[in-house]
């Protein structure tokens, strides 16, 4: 009789960390629904610029097709633009900008991030101090002058403006994972491991980045939104993607000096989908952080 | 708690000194070096001689770090930031006339965030996964996910050619105290820039509070038989302060971030607007000084916080001595 119990505790205690992690994301409904809005939209984003049959890049070509700020129609399902471009295929195609931006610019914030972060934090000493001071010092610069200072002294092409928003928006996040690494390294497992003679290299790759990789997954998730934000912000400064490219902030700064004229279809709907990617992104992070919460787990 | 001023303000000093060396590094990175803005200063036809004198006369023509030394001494001994290549004006005349309407398009509403979060954010937590608390996290995210401008610009369309008629744009060459003689032209950056801010604050306000009410000290408390408005102003409210002055004062670059873009839909010119004006330019000074000065604000407001921090948490003043 107890030895069945036992058995039963301990089936129950092995179920993987991954598959507990993965039930506790299923069960939220609105991280479920977001992950699939965003996994649609960037499907269509890559995939309908392939497809569609208006063109969105050659201005002339677009220009004898079609009339400009023309209301949604058959043949235009959005309207068109004050260039004479489809506005429906212009979305994804501007898209295709924003969210490659981000993705990259966001995957090379948390990677410098996190491997800064863990330096630091794993150093410790004088090695911290210095990098925490150049941190305080890069986190008191307000974010959105440097970027103006940067794109005024450098020119402004796409891989430019993924180098310089991934290369300078890891502060914050190199300060979370800095202060995870200084905790974890406190740990008794951590001391444990080091007291058997692990190096430090060892104690980081096989304890210290594991533990700390719910805040890196979250971290990066909202790096991704913050990335896609920070560039419609410097398309709106016209600091951003230059013609005949475009990406979401671009249009929707063309489109909303439209507005007073009643040319609502330039807006709203990339509007719309603008704000629904950030929100799904965000949504995502707040439920990975959930999912990767240790104690939400079973116990 | 002295001890612990002392050191916090050498260390600030030790980053504004980082600051500097950055921002004053950053120019020799641009595309024509140092001696870029000769050209466009005097037209991209000038001579060797030309270039020369105009180098001597921005003193650019010495090696890096007498420069930074010059720099230095002319910016801690002198106060001066150098000149705009743009309007042959000092960048603090530049920064004078600017500034003043900054700070009060910043601080109005600053103070109102502060007014709105708090208690939002506290009230959501004592009623937590409530209509009330979905509806207003659903909008804190909404706004958390619009781009600055577009939501001045919704706003715009909406209280200016909508429901009502107030104006979009600010008024141009006034005294800063307008906004207390003729308020109405201010309404709407404002209430764009607290929007903003709210946004993001009452949601920490939200998990702060959330995260001092599962705390072992609230239920003894509440075991002990106080009432729960005496348990959220009194243990929570004081105990979650400590994480949001942090915030705060970590939350200035962002937000006079939101107020450049502000001044720019509005056309409300402050320095953020300057700054936009001086980059389409390329005048570089100009840009660097304003970025330094709001890093100077950024830096001071930290410090503040840390006292603030020391006052209502007597744990770090105990702790650092």
């Amino acid at each position: 009789m107890s030895n069945t119990l036992t058995t039963t505790i301990h089936a129950e205690a092995i179920v993987p960390m991954w598959k507990q992690r993965l039930r506790i994301f299923m069960s939220n409904k609105l991280a479920v629904t977001s992950a699939i809005f965003l996994i649609v939209i960037t499907a269509l984003c890559f995939l309908v610029p392939l497809l569609h049959p208006t063109n969105q890049t050659d201005a002339n070509l677009a220009m004898m097709n079609s009339p400009f700020n023309a209301p949604p129609s058959w043949s235009h399902w959005l309207g068109t633009d004050s260039n004479g471009f489809d506005v429906l295929g212009r979305i994804f195609y501007g898209g295709e900008y924003s969210l490659t931006l981000g993705i990259l610019a966001g995957f090379i914030t948390i990677v410098v991030g996190t491997t800064y972060g863990m330096v630091a934090g794993f150093i410790g000493g004088w090695v911290d101090a210095t990098m925490m001071r150049f941190l305080d010092a890069m986190l008191s610069i307000p974010y959105i002058f440097f970027l103006i200072a940067l794109t005024t002294v450098f020119s402004r092409t796409t891989a430019f403006l993924i180098l310089v928003i991934g290369l300078t928006g890891w502060w914050g996040n190199a300060r979370i994972i800095r202060g995870d690494a200084l905790y974890i390294r406190k740990l008794e497992y951590s001391q444990a491991a080091g007291a058997m003679g692990a190096g430090k290299w060892h104690i980081i790759r096989r304890h210290v980045f594991p533990n700390s990789i719910s805040n890196i997954v979250t971290v990066a998730t909202f790096s991704v939104a913050d990335a896609i934000l920070f560039l419609s912000a410097l398309g709106f400064l016209g600091l951003g993607i230059q013609p005949p490219q475009t990406d979401w902030g671009t249009m929707l700064q063309n489109g909303a000096e439209l507005i007073p004229n009643g040319y609502w279809w330039e807006v709203y709907p990339l509007a719309l989908v603008f704000i629904l990617v950030v929100v799904a992104i965000n949504y995502m992070g707040d439920a990975l952080r959930d999912a990767f919460e240790v104690r939400l787990l079973e116990r | 708690m002295l001890a612990y001023l002392i050191r916090r303000i050498l260390q600030s000093i030790l980053v504004l000194f980082i600051v500097i060396v950055i921002t004053f590094t950053l120019p020799y990175f641009q595309p024509g070096g140092i001696l870029a803005p000769a050209y466009i200063a005097l037209g991209t036809h000038i001579s060797h001689q030309a270039l020369m004198t105009w180098a001597a006369q921005n003193g650019m023509n010495h090696p890096y770090l007498v420069r930074l030394w010059e720099y230095m001494v002319q910016l801690i001994g002198h106060g001066n930031l150098g000149y705009s290549y743009r309007n042959n004006q000092s960048v603090w005349s530049i920064i004078a006339l600017f500034i003043p309407r900054t700070i009060w398009l910043a601080l109005s509403s600053f103070i109102l965030t502060l007014l709105i979060a708090i208690p939002l954010g506290m009230y959501q937590a004592r009623r937590r996964n409530t209509l009330f608390d979905y509806t207003a996290t659903g909008v804190a995210f909404f706004l958390y996910a619009m781009p600055a401008f577009l939501l001045c610009l919704l706003m715009i369309q909406f209280f200016s050619f909508g429901i009502s008629h107030l104006p979009s744009v600010a008024p141009t060459g006034v005294a800063p105290w307008a906004m207390f003689t003729d308020p109405v032209p201010f309404i709407l950056p404002v209430a764009c820039l607290t929007l903003l801010s709210v946004a993001g604050l009452s949601r920490f306000m939200r998990g702060s509070v959330l995260e001092v009410l599962v705390q072992d000290y609230i239920r003894t408390a509440r075991a002990k038989g106080a009432s729960s408005r005496r348990l959220l102003f009194k243990h929570a409210f004081r105990n979650a302060l400590g994480p949001i002055i942090t915030l705060l004062g970590l939350s200035l670059p962002a937000l006079f971030g939101g107020a450049l873009i502000i001044e720019e839909v509005f056309n409300y010119q402050g320095l953020g607007y300057e700054t936009v004006v001086a980059a389409q330019s390329f005048d570089i000074p100009t840009v660097i000084g304003i970025t330094l000065l709001i890093s100077v604000f950024t830096l001071v407001g930290n410090l503040l916080a840390d006292i603030g921090l020391g006052i209502v948490n007597p744990r770090i003043r105990i702790e650092q001595k």
